[in-house]
């Protein structure tokens, strides 16, 4: 919890995510005032602290990316989807034993796991422990051992991936960031377009549009909320976004 | 923006630069140099001339950087497109089962230029000319004038020139960080261009990623192209030292992870064997 951009006690959402009831009564003792809600404990079984985290995306702590930090915040955006790749990803490669991937398909993902978790590693080791966080991210209807499942679900993070770095980049104002986030867009757009090969090989999909999207961050915060289980949100974020050729970011 | 007229000459300057500017006041206070115009210009009390310029001290680029940028975006995708429109016209030349892949392209980088042009036209500039262009580089690839048969040198070309767009387009990315708009189309291309790269590459065989400064099979001359790409460190930080660096793939996993830029000078010695 310590790790978290910022915290706030917002509403019983935490306590539902709070992982056992000594967790839920410290955070509403945090909370300084206490309202206890009925079913407020429902979501903690037991004291087990096996208890699996929640998994409902949108009902965990309040996960806030401020932009007053104005560079850092960006970093930490790109933070929050790379530790979302990297965990689907390593979950993707933990169950290739019981999944119906090819060989050649392993092989694509197993790359990509490794691209990904270097690119958390990297965001996370630039943030520092100051302003770096763990987000719980979460795969409603996902099934790892479908390949389609899979590649479908890698199709959505690669393509979002692009479009959240083409769009956040105007907001980047220290030019060694700005060529980090073209580093890493490039690297993503590859992922998609052999993604989209695997799943329709020899079409046009690698490269459906002439322009890549541009979406401005909460666009993406919206689309990445459904494999989310905190609550994202932005405290300042630019009310102005330059549209890219596309026109719907 | 033919409204700002009636504008406060503090309305006009983007609250963006108005945040740089502060920073680099606080530079410039503490004895940092600023331009020899910018001083003029202060000197002169034209204090609304003088903070535009200062706005282009801050991001050490002024329009016409935007403009370059946009002229040598365009002599790139000149490249591309006439040979995806040769190479897409050709008869016998490229595997059928491969056809919508090639023309997919050529359509993109028509539009690419198309949209450069219209850029380069809306600030007041005239689009360069498209050159005449040499596809055996010079005789490096002797014969070769995408006759049926040519099929190998022609995927192989397509690789050296979308892994080249990628590392150019990157390159120039941050002289355009005083222009949104410009910046973020030509990023919407740049990607594209990653997408393109990715594809032609799985074509020959290749990973769709660039290992280390590995130029796979292509010929030697390419060297060029992938020169750089083997870089161990990012921001400042040597990537073999993050956590979980060794069991995630190792120095060639870390170096396919990131792409990386090509200056301008680099990206010029690559393409003028190209040019007639």
């Amino acid at each position: 919890m310590s790790e978290r951009p910022k915290l706030s006690i917002a509403d019983v959402g935490m306590l539902g995510s709070a992982r056992t009831r000594r967790e839920a009564l410290k955070v509403m003792m945090m909370g300084g005032a206490l309202i206890v809600l009925p079913g407020a404990f429902a979501a903690c079984s037991d004291d087990n602290p096996t208890t699996p985290q929640p998994t409902t995306p949108n009902t965990g702590t309040p996960l806030t990316i401020d932009f007053a930090k104005g560079d850092i915040a960006v970093l930490q955006f790109a933070y929050l989807l790379e530790q979302l790749e990297a965990d689907f990803y390593t979950k993707v490669v933990a169950a290739f034993n019981s999944s119906n991937l090819t060989a050649a398909e392993k092989a694509v993902l197993q790359d990509i796991k490794y691209h990904e978790v270097l690119h958390r590693e990297l965001f996370k080791a630039a943030l520092g422990a100051t302003n770096s966080f763990t987000a719980t991210p979460t795969y409603p209807g996902v099934n790892f051992n479908d390949r389609l499942s899979v590649l479908n679900t890698a199709k959505t993070f690669e393509d979002l991936g692009v479009a959240a770095y083409n769009g956040a980049a105007q907001y980047i104002v220290s030019p060694d960031y700005l060529l980090l986030a073209g580093k890493i867009v490039s690297v993503e757009a590859r992922h998609a377009s052999v993604i989209r090969d695997l799943l329709n090989p020899k079409s046009a999909d690698f490269a459906p549009k002439i322009f890549d999207d541009a979406f401005r961050p909460q666009s993406v915060a919206t689309a990445a909320q459904g494999f989310i289980v905190d609550k994202v949100g932005f405290s300042g974020a630019p009310s102005t976004f330059v549209q890219g050729p596309n026109n719907n970011g | 923006m033919t409204t700002t007229e009636n504008n406060s000459a503090l309305d006009m300057i983007d609250p963006e630069i108005a945040s740089a500017l502060a920073g680099r006041a606080a530079e410039i206070s503490q004895g940092a140099g600023i331009s020899s115009t910018t001083a003029a210009l202060l000197a002169l009390g034209s204090v609304p001339i003088a903070l535009g310029a200062l706005a282009s001290d801050v991001y050490g680029q002024t329009p016409s950087d935007v403009v370059d940028v946009l002229q040598f975006a365009l002599l790139l995708e000149y490249l591309e497109s006439e040979f995806y429109t040769r190479g897409t016209a050709a008869t016998g030349l490229i595997a059928a089962a491969d056809r919508t892949i090639f023309t997919t392209i050529a359509t993109h980088e028509n539009q690419h230029v198309a949209a450069l042009q219209s850029m380069l036209t809306g600030k007041g500039a005239t689009p360069r000319a498209k050159p005449a262009f040499d596809f055996t580089a010079k005789g490096n690839l002797p014969g070769f004038n995408f006759a049926a048969g040519q099929y190998e040198v022609f995927k192989a070309l397509a690789v050296a020139f979308e892994d080249t767009g990628v590392r150019a387009y990157k390159g120039q990315a941050t002289r355009l960080i005083g222009d949104k708009a410009a910046l973020t189309a030509a990023l919407t291309i740049h990607s594209v261009e990653a997408r393109h790269a990715a594809q032609v590459r799985r074509l020959v065989g290749y990973k769709g990623w660039i290992t280390g400064n590995s130029r796979d099979s292509l010929p030697a001359f390419t060297q060029g192209i992938y020169n750089g790409e083997e870089l161990a460190s990012q921001s400042g930080v040597a990537i073999a030292t993050l956590p979980n660096a060794a069991a995630n793939g190792g120095v060639d996993a870390y170096t396919q992870a990131f792409d990386e830029p090509l200056t301008m000078a680099q990206v010029t010695a690559i393409v003028t064997p190209f040019l007639a």
